[in-house]
């Protein structure tokens, strides 16, 4: 990253005005206080970052200030006149746009209807004008995107300018952008980093929100970091740097690396030849052996969904073959393979890990519930079951108040903890573990790894996917890249972030390691 | 007139097509805001009773708008049940149809003495027969002979309908409520009017399409008129992929399966069936139209979700 | 710290309380919605809402006979329920009672005719198996084709309907039609003896009390029980649980290596084989044979009943009573006022709406409050670590 040209970083404010003042804002929400009487001033002609963790309050911050939330104290102004701002379309007619982090585009839309949805200009529609708008607006900053084309044949990048040209077709001065790469590659991410920089030099104003320190010193021109809803920093990149960055986020040095168990590898437990799956795994040869992990390192959307699930049974193979312990199981049922010693943590939790209605016991066999264990005669044996459950909770700390109580209602850390314990209870030879820590507090991404690590120990084989290259870095004994639903790369663990990011975009091929 | 039969099922025809079809547009535009209509019977009930009623009151012309107004201010119950209220979708829809026939009960005992039926011979507009078409040799002309305005008016809705949807502001927006609410939300539209005016045209159309049945068909109101068109509505809909052209052709379709049992009984095909069995043909000939198609098609991605099964309690 | 103080978790109901206390508050927001729109309605003829909401009472509970008039209008509508609710869990609805029970009594009535000469203890038995196998192979054909072609239930069901009306009306018309000629209605020939259900006037001696009129059978105790075994199913068997889990998400369920399609398919048999009892008590117990006077929309009052009962076996008998003294109602209307007796099926739909309504309310807030603890959970743990 310290290669990358060096960035003109604009001076605090080329016109130096505050553009847009939040003073004391406070937001509270039932059980917690998400901002607690923050102060952020924004200037015009400026990249300003947001950091914090997940819950620090960086989101809902830029959501009052969009108008989504109404702020329980504390004061907005812009360009000196005290504002209040009630819904989305008070703020963008005081000229701030927001680009969420989950695109809200409508696909069976073109390009061109979704921009214009709200701000029509009448009650009939002028399709042609709108076009050369939206052309026009698009060459202005620099942006590729057709107009006329539907917003379900676009690639990632291109959705997001799509929603950027959103913001820029009212007229917006300020522009918040809610973790913008995390659904990039690095190359994607170049481009937009250009455009903001473009954005920049036309006085607009971005607020960029990430958790991704290497990023924003790159880009940004200040940066406020936030903690538990307060603010406890502020810095430039010329005066900080990454560690110094993250130690204000968390609050402690963090840990970044675990100790990585030192284990002699077993057979092959999982094999895939040509495997090939609708829409978009087009051909994937991979290996698994007993006692490794092997880490898929790729950008959401690129054949991983797929992948998981046609391991796992879920989807069917078009093409190809995947045996499991030497057996073919590729016409295999999903029951049969879990038969057979496959266990899943899905990045779904809550689509393909529990049934948030019943109760934890319940869940605790899902999956396992025609074992001779657990169930006789079609009747389950509900005290062997909540024996089992009581087990994996105790052992994985799943804080719950009670067996009964229903799945929804415990946090997201402590229902992946569930899954975890589930699957790992049933003695699996693999796990496949897809983007196992997404949205979890650094203490439970923190008990996951070294779960994983410890299972490694054991001898199981681990299929590991994951967007987030700490993890796979952490993790990993070997990592493969991929990039439109064929393995593009094979890395070991020393390899470079660059090298990497070159893999995850298909830029470079390397001859697998046999 | 070797093809009167035909000719006559035909007209026959473009009535039922007529039904479904109104009754179907009012579906789209109630689906395509994001709001599952299954109600769609219970809706077009109400029209026959009280457009029935209109009729005898004040005439023909006032009884289709009382029927289209009925039908629109008993959609609200469905409106507030599922765009304030949340309920499920499907759920709702159950309840429109059994309150509904619950109220024609009772709306027919209060207006016509009878629980079950008016009297007969209700006052409806004068018919047409259409120019050219109705001349057309052996039999077929029978067809276009003694229509109805309102099935003329009907099919010609379908291009207002289609402008509506694809050029106006409100159809945009309309749109985007089915297909993705969270995008509408956060560029500021309010999604609930409009489901709200999809659910309000739907009872419209389809309390006119009761009106029409009841007034223009049957010249009368009777308990189970409707015969389930309200439901073979709801399969055109989906057949024709939640679109107004294709819709009207399914529309028709059915409309002709409809008219089979009736006029086109000795048709060689079928004719050897009991009477019974050709009485089923209709369903049958709906049963296989959607267990044919279904796979290929795609409902608006907000209200599709009821279609690929309800999340049980 | 920036954690606002969080309630004691200490005195809290448990979860299933909870749920049992939010339905029950449901139901009775329900019921007052109910019996005040009613109260306004009767009150437009003139009538004491409270002197007819009594009379109603009173033809309900006043006489044995009476508590028997309501017990036998609520058989049907358990099993009814029962099968709504029964599919419901799954995630379907089953809209195709209606039919299903129609095509129940031609089975029944056909094996009734054909096997008459079997003492009871076997002809019994086997026109109530005959029963089911006719609702579950027409309850079959929608879930089937749901599963291998998607098509809609709530569609196929209902076509169904139609033709299950029409292949009614075909089967006492020919191969079953009676040969008693001579007779202006059209139906079977009549059952012998031996395929009638025992009435339990008749096993306890209580002729005085449950006059002839009164057909209350042994499929009443028998529907209780099948409640239980019902609630057995959905909530100690394996194939409950997998339905439940598909019901609510099916996503979870299929990775978890249950497979939906075989097991919507079984639990729409189940279903079916339910309905077929729907209508056992008029053939078995009231008529004696299969006419065309037969007694519909069970299957609609079923789907009412399964509602207010939130689909549970216990509130589905406890609806299907409630219900049944409402049917009983209508008698009390049309003898002792002047108001018309649809009035009562309006009211059930004001009831159904009401409670869907306040259920959805209650539930909502119910889940509201756990997402507080939830984020509350989650900001102390980042907290503390």
């Amino acid at each position: 990253m310290d290669e990358r040209a060096e960035d003109d970083h604009g001076e605090a404010g080329r016109s130096g005005a505050p553009f847009v003042v939040l003073s004391g804002i406070t937001k509270r929400f039932p059980g917690v206080v998400a901002n607690d009487d923050v102060n952020l001033t924004l200037a015009e002609g400026e990249v300003h970052a947001l950091i914090g963790e997940n819950g620090a309050g960086k989101s809902t911050l830029m959501r009052v200030l969009y108008g989504l939330y109404p702020p329980d104290g504390g004061q907005i102004s812009v360009r000196g006149q005290d504002v209040r701002i009630h819904s989305p379309r008070d703020a963008i007619a005081l000229g701030i746009g927001m680009v969420h982090q989950h695109f809200v585009l409508v696909d069976r839309f073109t390009v061109t209807e979704n921009i214009i949805l709200g701000a029509e200009g009448g009650p009939l529609l002028d399709m042609e004008a709108a076009h050369a708008k939206v052309a026009e607006l698009a060459t202005r900053f620099g942006f590729g995107v057709r107009p006329s084309a539907l917003v379900e044949e676009l690639s990632v990048g291109e959705e997001q300018r799509v929603e950027i040209l959103k913001a820029l077709y009212r007229g917006v001065d300020l522009l918040i952008l809610d973790e913008p790469t995390a659904v990039l590659t690095p190359q994607e991410t170049d481009e937009l980093f250009s455009n903001l920089r473009t954005l920049r030099e036309a006085g607009k104003t971005i607020v960029f929100i990430s958790h991704k320190l290497d990023e924003v010193l790159e880009i940004a021109d200040r940066i406020t970091v936030l903690r538990r809803g307060k603010v406890v920093g502020e810095a430039t990149p010329s005066t900080t740097s990454k560690e110094k960055l993250a130690e204000m986020m968390v609050g402690r040095p963090v840990l970044f690396q675990l100790e990585k168990p030192d284990v002699q590898l077993g057979e092959s437990v999982l094999r895939l030849e040509g495997l090939w799956a609708a829409p978009a795994l087009r051909g994937v040869d991979l290996d698994v052996r007993s006692g490794e992990i092997l880490g898929i390192a790729g950008v959401e959307g690129n054949g991983q969904l797929e992948l998981a699930e046609a391991v796992v049974g879920l989807r069917p193979a078009v093409q190809g073959r995947i045996t499991l312990d030497g057996a073919d199981v590729t016409a295999w049922s999903v029951d049969r393979r879990r038969d057979a010693g496959l266990a899943f943590v899905p990045a779904d939790r809550h689509g393909q890990g529990l049934v948030l209605t019943m109760s934890l016991w319940e869940n605790s066999i899902l999956g396992r519930q025609d074992d001779p264990g657990f169930s006789r005669f079609g009747l389950l044996l509900i005290r062997k079951i909540k024996e089992l459950a009581a087990k994996l909770i105790r052992l994985f700390d799943v804080r719950a108040r009670s067996l009964s109580a229903p799945a929804a209602s415990l946090s997201g850390g402590n229902q992946q903890k569930l899954i975890l314990a589930r699957e790992l209870e049933s003695d699996p030879r693999l796990l496949v573990a897809a983007q196992p820590t997404r949205g979890l507090d650094v203490g439970s991404i923190e008990f996951v790894w070294s779960q994983l690590l410890e299972q490694k120990s054991e001898g199981r084989a681990i299929l590991l996917l994951s967007a987030e290259l700490d993890e796979i870095y952490a993790l990993s004994d070997r990592i493969l890249t991929i990039y439109e639903g064929r393995i593009t790369g094979e890395y070991s663990p020393d390899a470079s972030p660059e090298q990497l990011g070159l893999g995850m975009t298909g830029d470079q091929r390397q001859e697998e390691a046999s | 007139m070797p093809l009167l039969d035909l000719g006559a099922a035909l007209a026959l025809c473009f009535k039922y097509s007529t039904i479904i079809f109104l009754a179907g547009l009012g579906g789209l535009f109630c689906e395509r805001s994001g709001i599952v209509n299954i109600g769609l019977e219970g809706l077009m009930v109400i029209g026959t009773v009280m457009a029935a009623w209109g009729a005898i009151e004040f005439g023909p012309v006032e009884g289709l708008l009382i029927g289209l107004l009925a039908g629109m201010v008993f959609s609200l119950v469905h409106a507030v049940a599922t765009v304030t209220f949340r309920v499920d979708h499907i759920v709702s829809g159950v309840v429109i149809n059994v309150v509904a026939l619950g109220l024609a009960r009772f709306l027919s005992q209060f207006f016509f003495g009878a629980a079950t039926q008016s009297d007969s011979g209700i006052p409806d507009l004068p018919k047409l027969d259409i120019p050219l078409l109705s001349s057309l040799p052996w039999g077929l002309g029978r067809a276009f002979e003694n229509m109805s305005p309102v099935v003329l008016l009907a099919f010609a809705l379908v291009w207002p309908a289609i402008w509506v949807l694809k050029r106006t502001r409100f159809g945009l927006r309309l749109r985007s409520a089915g297909e993705n609410p969270e995008a509408t939300r956060t560029l500021g539209v309010r999604v609930a009017p409009l489901r709200y005016a999809g659910v309000m045209i739907s009872g419209a159309l389809a309390g006119l399409a009761g009106g029409f049945l009841s007034i223009e068909v049957n010249q009368l109101y009777h308990e189970g008129q409707t015969q389930g068109l309200g439901f073979i509505a709801l399969a055109a809909l989906i057949l024709g992929n939640w679109r107004p052209i294709p819709l009207m052709i399914g529309a028709l379709v059915f409309g002709f399966a409809q008219a089979i049992p009736l006029r086109l009984d000795d048709f060689f095909l079928w004719s050897w069936l009991p009477e019974q069995f050709i009485r089923m043909i209709p369903y049958v000939v709906t049963i296989v139209a959607i267990a044919g198609f279904v796979g290929k098609v795609q409902p608006p991605a907000a209200a599709g979700r009821a279609y690929e099964g309800a999340g049980g309690t | 710290m920036a954690v606002a103080a969080t309630p004691a978790p200490a005195r809290r109901l448990p979860p299933w309380a909870q749920a049992v206390l939010g339905q029950a508050l449901a139901l009775g927001l329900a019921l007052a919605l109910a019996a005040l729109v009613g109260g306004v309605i009767i009150g437009l003829y003139h009538e004491s809402p409270l002197a007819v909401y009594a009379t109603i009472w009173r033809f309900s509970t006043e006489r044995p006979s009476d508590i028997g008039r309501v017990l036998e209008n609520a058989t049907p509508l358990i099993y009814s329920a029962l099968a709504v609710a029964v599919a419901f869990k799954a995630g379907m609805f089953n809209i195709g009672v209606e039919g299903q029970y129609l095509v129940g009594m031609v089975t029944a009535a056909a094996t009734a005719v054909t096997f008459d000469s079997l003492p009871a203890p076997v002809l019994l038995p086997l026109v109530v198996l005959a029963a089911m196998a006719g609702s579950m192979i027409w309850a079959a054909i929608p879930a089937v084709l749901k599963v291998k072609t998607g098509a809609h239930e709530v569609v196929t069901t209902i076509m169904l309907n139609g033709v299950a009306i029409s292949l009614l009306a075909w089967a006492i018309l020919h191969p079953l039609r009676t040969s008693d000629t001579g007779l202006v209605d059209l139906r079977t020939d009549v059952f012998p003896e031996a395929a009638m259900f025992p009435t339990i006037a008749h096993t306890f001696g209580l002729e005085k009390q449950l006059p002839d009129s009164v057909y209350l059978t042994w499929l009443f105790p028998l529907a209780l029980l099948a409640c239980v075994l019902v609630w057995f199913l959905l909530f100690r068997s394996r194939l409950g649980y997998e339905v439940r889990a598909v019901g609510s998400s099916a996503g979870s369920a299929q990775a978890g290596g249950i497979s939906i399609g075989a097991t919507q398919i079984k639990i729409f048999l189940i279903s079916g084989a339910l309905a077929g009892f729907v209508g056992l008590n008029q053939l078995l117990g009231d008529k004696g044979f299969l006419g065309s006077n037969y007694e519909a929309g069970l299957g609609f009052a079923g789907i009412t009943v399964a509602f207010l009962g939130r689909n549970h076996p216990a509130g589905i008998a406890v609806a299907a009573v409630l219900i049944g003294m409402l049917k009983r109602g209508q008698d009390a209307l049309a003898l002792e006022t002047s108001i018309p007796i649809e009035i009562l099926i309006i009211l059930q739909g004001v009831l159904i709406l009401s409670v869907v309504v306040a259920y959805e309310i209650v539930n909502r807030r119910i889940a509201r409050r756990r997402q507080q603890e939830v984020r509350a959970e989650e900001t102390a743990l980042e907290g503390g670590g």
